[in-house]
């Protein structure tokens, strides 16, 4: 193994130095992922995630990850992942797209298991006929796996998230997976700037017994775990176990926030956020708002940015602050659901006010003059 | 495991469940117990929730009273009438979807690899027959062509009992069982010849009818997955449920099996985990 | 307000579209300039289509995807034109008034009069190169054919100078610090085989990039 000096990870997230590298997405993977003190990774091919896979492969056979393997399917692997992670090491893997829905019967297993996963997902078209185009619909069907959702807008944030993932996921009052969803192509595969830490810090390592539940080790007392299986429908203990648990992994979340305050600056990012109109979206969305705002600056129109960085836990109350004094909210979505509006709305009390897209899917690129026909009508 | 864990703290004797005490003071851990003790020690289950007469039952007992290394060995089970009663048993176990278990496995023997590089830690698959050859059989079988070091036995009861009896791959031609209305199409899988094929070192069909060579197949099974590589058994668990027999008439089940030539003991092992096994024994002397 | 040129190349999988936009931004960047680069493609297969955005701008760059408002469009093969292998169709859609279009062919290609016309009015100027045979002449090998294309471009806007060429084109062939995807990298061991040393790889190709700039002519529509 490549010896790298252990920093405490405040001081790697703000006050390491930092080197400015112009690389890819998936480049960024692998350098978040080399300092992530990873013990085991396990992968799966699937455009537009496997590039970064081939990398942390690379980090295994060059000493910085001890374990690493391909697995079977997607399935299998968000399986072999729950294996090491419920035997108290560092896990990661990533898939995206047809890979994630492969694998989904997993995803609300990790969080009821209460494992600190860390899975980066790289999203891509889900309906037929195939496409290995970017777009987020699949982030719809995650978000009530129980898992801690993150959306990156582009390079800066793969890097900083993924490695702030592992210490929120980690902290033993919310010891839940945490999902980092980067958009595929728009982000994965695009070479940018990003300022990274020096290679010879890593985070701490794993601490597994700081798990809230047994680790799986047998280095901890036997016991049986309980007089009635939870399936068995004949007792109300059972009845009361199994709904208090699922508060709790709600409940797990919900302290998340303050970590993701801690560590993220907060669930959302704002710039302008007083302006009669606002855009409130997140990924790549964000970056199309940002050119079109600087558009309609230019029109004379005041346009606000919020763009939304944890998606689950839900920032709920930052939205609804936020939204209360606008006149108009726009919702750019890269997906044909709109999942992003239908949450917002949810959540926002004058809904009406908020407009549903503009949208586009199948792997289109959202032309930041589309977001700027949105705004001027919002001006009528 | 460190036995120090689980010794229990002065002062504190009284208010312990007095399982736990009976597991501490008469438990198999550490003791290098097995099949021939059953009934002198304090068993990992107990007090299990299947059906009177359930051969799935008898097996389990009788893996749990063979393991060569009670206090080091971590299960992984799957959904089916085995995780009802898993619960109940005091070696860590995990359950976590219908047919992953191998997968899990895989993963949990390599993380305990890296964290006891030097120390003996068992990872046990015991799953039900659609778990295994079913639903999980693309699992079970990549664990076995990566040479994973993990044992994985099927508690093979012929149809899938914990919902209500439908036909399994392990259902034998013929037979009527739901969503089997008119029989079963095709024969009962090989899989035992499968896994040959598919690497495993070692391999071997059983039932509790054979209680002493069961026990000696688990821990053979268990041995050799530490050291050479992937092993397989198939323990025929008869279901008086499902398959419509009183519940004292399991091990007659069985013996008809044998009597018509459907079921009988099967042992396969390569070389290399023969001399193996060979190398354990000459140590013993 | 920022001096931006968008650049959108599209030709077919194995030409280097990818690897030619990455050099460029590479060069535009080592100049202090602020760029942005990203491929799309189908399958990874040789001649699916294939294409590479750059974008060079002096202010920081948000957008994000596919280039819909090219200044300038390169077409590394005819079949993106002849065969719409490619992403935008016509293959000019979205070019700005007064924009370049560059295409590798060794004569003008049958492109209809309506489409000529419609570039007419665009007051869009076209060129031909004939990068592929520069490529085969100058560098040896076909593989150089992107390295024509930047020539050409440079011969028709000095977007970046040489010397920053000269520097990504080392950067990426002889730094330790590129990655390329699966299969880019087997194309990069080919095209590595075909010089004994790197340095000699660098030279060649640099005088694929010269020889091309001179060789990019006008077409008058
Ligand atoms: C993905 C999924 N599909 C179906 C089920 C329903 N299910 C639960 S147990 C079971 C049958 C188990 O059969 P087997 O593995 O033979 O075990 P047995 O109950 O016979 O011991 C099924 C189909 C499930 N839990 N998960
Ligand atoms: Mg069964």
């Amino acid at each position: 193994m490549i010896e790298q000096k252990v920093m405490d990870p405040q001081q790697l997230f703000f006050e390491a130095e930092r080197q400015e590298v112009f690389i890819t997405g998936s480049e960024i993977v692998k350098e978040a992922v080399k300092r992530a003190n990873v013990d085991i990774a396990i992968s799966y091919p699937i455009t537009p995630q496997s590039e970064s896979m081939h990398l942390v492969g690379d980090l295994y056979a060059e000493g910085y990850v001890k374990e690493y393997f391909r697995g079977e399917s997607e399935f299998a692997v968000m399986s072999e992942v729950i294996g090491a992670a419920m035997a108290g090491v560092r896990v990661f893997t990533a898939t995206g797209g047809q890979g994630a829905l492969r694998a989904f019967e997993n995803f609300p297993n990790w969080s009821g298991s209460r494992l600190p996963l860390v899975c980066a997902f790289m999203t891509r078209g889900l309906n037929a006929p195939l496409s290995i185009q970017p777009d987020t619909l699949e982030m719809a069907f995650m978000l009530d796996t129980g898992m801690i959702i993150l959306h990156a807008e582009a390079a800066q944030d793969i890097y900083d998230m993924l490695l702030k993932a592992f210490i929120i996921a980690e902290k033993t009052d919310v010891h839940i997976p945490v999902g980092v969803f980067m958009d595929g192509f728009f982000v994965t595969h695009t070479r940018d700037k990003v300022k990274i830490t020096p290679a010879e810090f890593k985070l701490p390592p794993y601490e597994p017994y700081s798990s809230p539940i047994p680790v799986m080790d047998m280095e901890n007392v036997p016991f049986r775990h309980m007089r009635d299986p939870f399936v068995m429908k004949s007792n109300f203990i059972s009845y009361a176990a199994h709904a208090s648990w699922q508060q709790e992994v709600l409940a797990a979340a919900e302290r998340s926030r303050r970590y993701i305050q801690q560590y993220l600056g907060g669930l959302v990012e704002k710039e302008n956020e007083n302006a009669d109109i606002l855009i409130i979206t997140s990924g790549t969305a964000v970056s199309q708002s940002q050119e079109a705002i600087a558009m309609a600056q230019q029109e004379g129109i005041d346009v606000g940015l919020v763009k939304i960085k944890c998606i689950r836990p839900f920032p709920t109350a930052e939205i609804q602050q936020l939204a209360a004094n606008a006149k108009a909210i726009i919702v750019p979505e890269f997906n044909r659901v709109g999942w992003m509006c239908r949450e917002l709305k949810s959540v926002i009390e004058d809904n009406t006010k908020v407009v549903g897209g503009p949208r586009v899917f199948g792997g289109m690129t959202m032309p930041p003059e589309m977001i700027l026909d949105e705004i001027r009508r919002c001006t009528q | 495991m460190n036995k120090n864990l689980f010794k229990i703290s002065p002062g504190y004797e009284e208010i312990m469940p007095a399982e736990y005490l009976d597991l501490i003071n008469d438990g198999p851990y550490g003791k290098n117990y097995g099949v021939d003790d059953l009934g002198t020690f304090k068993e990992l289950l107990e007090e299990h929730p299947l059906c009177a007469g359930c051969g799935l039952a008898l097996s389990m007992r009788l893996i749990l009273a063979s393991l060569p290394n009670p206090e080091d060995t971590i299960i992984v089970g799957s959904t089916g009438c085995s995780a009802l009663a898993f619960p109940q048993v005091a070696v860590q176990n995990i359950h976590s979807l219908f047919g992953n278990q191998n997968a899990v496995a895989t993963g949990l023997k390599r993380a305990l690899k890296l964290r006891f590089p030097d120390k003996i830690k068992d990872v046990v698959v015991v799953a039900g027959d659609g778990a295994t050859v079913d639903i999980g059989l693309d699992m079970v079988m990549h664990s076995w062509f990566r040479k994973e070091n993990i044992t994985t036995i099927m508690l093979d009861n012929e149809a899938y009992a914990n919902t209500g009896g439908q036909e399994s791959g392990m259902s034998q031609e013929k037979a009527v069982l739901n969503m089997a209305p008119t029989g079963k199409k095709f024969p009962k899988i090989a899989l035992p010849e499968v896994a040959q094929a598919a690497g495993c070192a070692y391999v071997g069909e059983v039932s509790p009818l054979q209680a002493k060579r069961l026990g000696k197949m688990v821990r053979n099974a268990i041995l050799i997955a530490r050291e050479i590589g992937p092993t397989y058994l198939q323990l025929y668990s008869p279901c008086p449920t499902n398959y419509k027999f009183k519940s004292n008439e399991t091990m007659q089940k069985i013996k008809d099996r044998v009597k018509d030539g459907t079921f009988k003991v099967k042992e396969y092992i390569t070389p290399e985990a023969e001399q193996f096994l060979a190398g354990i024994e000459e140590g013993k002397k | 307000m920022a001096e931006k040129t968008w650049i959108r190349m599209s030709g077919l999988g194995g030409q280097g579209v990818i690897t030619c936009a990455h050099i460029l931004a590479t060069a535009a960047n080592q100049e202090g300039k602020e760029s942005t680069v990203n491929p799309f493609f189908g399958a990874e297969k040789r001649l699916a289509p294939a294409e590479s955005y750059v974008r060079i701008s002096s202010e920081v760059i948000h957008e994000r995807g596919e280039i819909l408002k090219p200044d300038i469009i390169m077409i590394f093969h005819p079949h993106v034109i002849t065969l719409g292998k490619c992403y935008t169709m016509p293959f000019y859609e979205g070019l700005q008034p007064g924009g370049n279009v560059i295409i590798n062919s060794d004569q003008p290609l049958a492109i209809s009069k309506e489409d000529l016309e419609k570039l007419n009015q665009m007051q869009a100027k076209v060129f031909y190169v004939s990068a592929t045979q520069i490529a085969s002449e100058v560098g040896g090998t076909e593989l150089s054919t992107n390295m024509a294309m930047l020539g050409a471009l440079l011969g028709v806007a000095k977007v970046v100078s040489f010397d920053a060429v000269k520097f990504a084109v080392q950067d990426r062939f002889g730094g330790k610090n590129f990655v390329a995807s699966g299969s880019t990298a087997a194309l990069d061991d080919v095209m590595k085989s075909k010089f004994a040393k790197v340095t000699q790889l660098i030279e060649k190709n640099m005088n694929v990039v010269e020889e091309a700039s001179k060789r990019v002519e006008e077409y008058q529509l």
